[in-house]
């Protein structure tokens, strides 16, 4: 039995369940079978949590995301493609929330189509240079785990964000959202995933950043790209521009 | 798992406290101690609203369990005043 949230539930219920007859009987002390009640309390929210646990251990999914991660790198490296992705809604996107990459280097976002074609390559522009590589990102895939869409304002993004970072993730401890005319500002605390200097996060950006990146997306109904993120202080910033 | 951490650590530092509260209040009533037991659990899982649903569903279950345990309580308490 490897869950530990599973041993503290068994032992804290079984011995409150032993304790409480004991103390209200023989030692008659209501105080003391207090104490017993609320170990079987927290006894059993500790069990009923560790059946919640997924039964796909960490490093497993590590194994998942890294061979997607890869995959994708090697698709943008071998294209030689540099440039930073445009995150946009589902509702562009076939009603599936993915990512571009456009494949020119001097590009303008001014001219997005309203829908693009669910393709691996894509036109996103009137132009014949205005070509992407369409991707799914980490980001992408969380939006599936959302109750509700959220509203196009601060407080509904953040919960979102939070949300899914810190209850259904947890890798972070809370999250703040700032939102400005055309910039979404996300200050995460206790970030358990970071930067790395690889090509993925430099055009797709971090999982962290793809997350806030895709939900802002979805909630403004607007094409958003990750334009900065550094870790500073503890605390992990995310800028992210959101596109006309 | 640090979210569940701290849902475990906060009801075994509230029950505790409560627990604390009211032996030096001098209460002696198994009842009021469970009613209050009850009560702070319900409050507490109530505050964690960024739960994974699975976590959410467990935790809801076991919230039902209290909540007819309590009104079972509550019941037998009035019944007895009544009499």
């Amino acid at each position: 039995m490897k869950n530990p949230y599973k041993v503290l539930g068994i032992i804290l219920s079984i011995a409150g369940a032993v304790l409480a007859p004991v103390f209200y009987f023989f030692f008659l002390s209501a105080p003391l079978t207090a104490v017993a009640l609320s170990a079987v309390i927290i006894g059993l929210a500790s069990f009923f949590l560790a059946n919640a646990r997924p039964n796909v251990s960490p490093e497993a999914c590590q194994i998942l995301l890294k061979t997607g991660m890869e995959n994708t790198a090697a698709l943008l490296e071998e294209i030689g493609i540099r440039n930073k992705a445009i995150y946009l809604p589902a509702r562009m996107r076939n009603g599936y929330p993915q990512a571009i990459v456009p494949i020119n280097n001097d590009y303008t976002v001014d001219n997005i189509k309203d829908k693009l074609p669910g393709r691996l390559i894509v036109r996103y522009g009137p132009g014949a240079d205005d070509m992407a590589i369409a991707v799914t990102t980490p980001g992408s895939i969380n939006l599936e785990m959302l109750e509700n869409i959220p509203g196009p304002n601060a407080y509904d993004i953040e919960s979102a964000i939070s949300y899914i970072l810190t209850g259904v993730l947890d890798i972070a401890n809370s999250v703040k959202v700032d939102l400005t005319d055309s910039r979404v500002n996300v200050e995460i605390k206790n970030a358990k995933m970071g930067y790395e200097e690889i090509w993925y996060y430099y055009c797709l950006g971090s999982p962290l950043a793809s997350i806030a990146a895709a939900i802002s997306s979805e909630a403004l109904q607007k094409p958003i790209r990750i334009f900065e993120e550094k870790e500073q202080a503890g605390k992990y910033r995310i800028v992210l521009e959101v596109l006309a | 798992m640090r979210i569940y951490n701290k849902l475990i650590i906060s009801l075994a530092i509230a029950l505790s406290s409560v627990n604390i509260f009211l032996a030096f209040l001098g209460q002696d009533d198994i009842s009021v101690y469970f009613i209050v037991n009850a009560i702070v659990y319900l409050i507490i899982t109530l505050l964690y609203v960024y739960l994974n649903p699975r976590a959410k569903f467990a935790l809801n279950s076991l919230s039902a369990i209290i909540f007819v345990a309590f009104l079972v309580v509550v019941t037998m308490e009035v019944i007895e005043i009544l009499k």
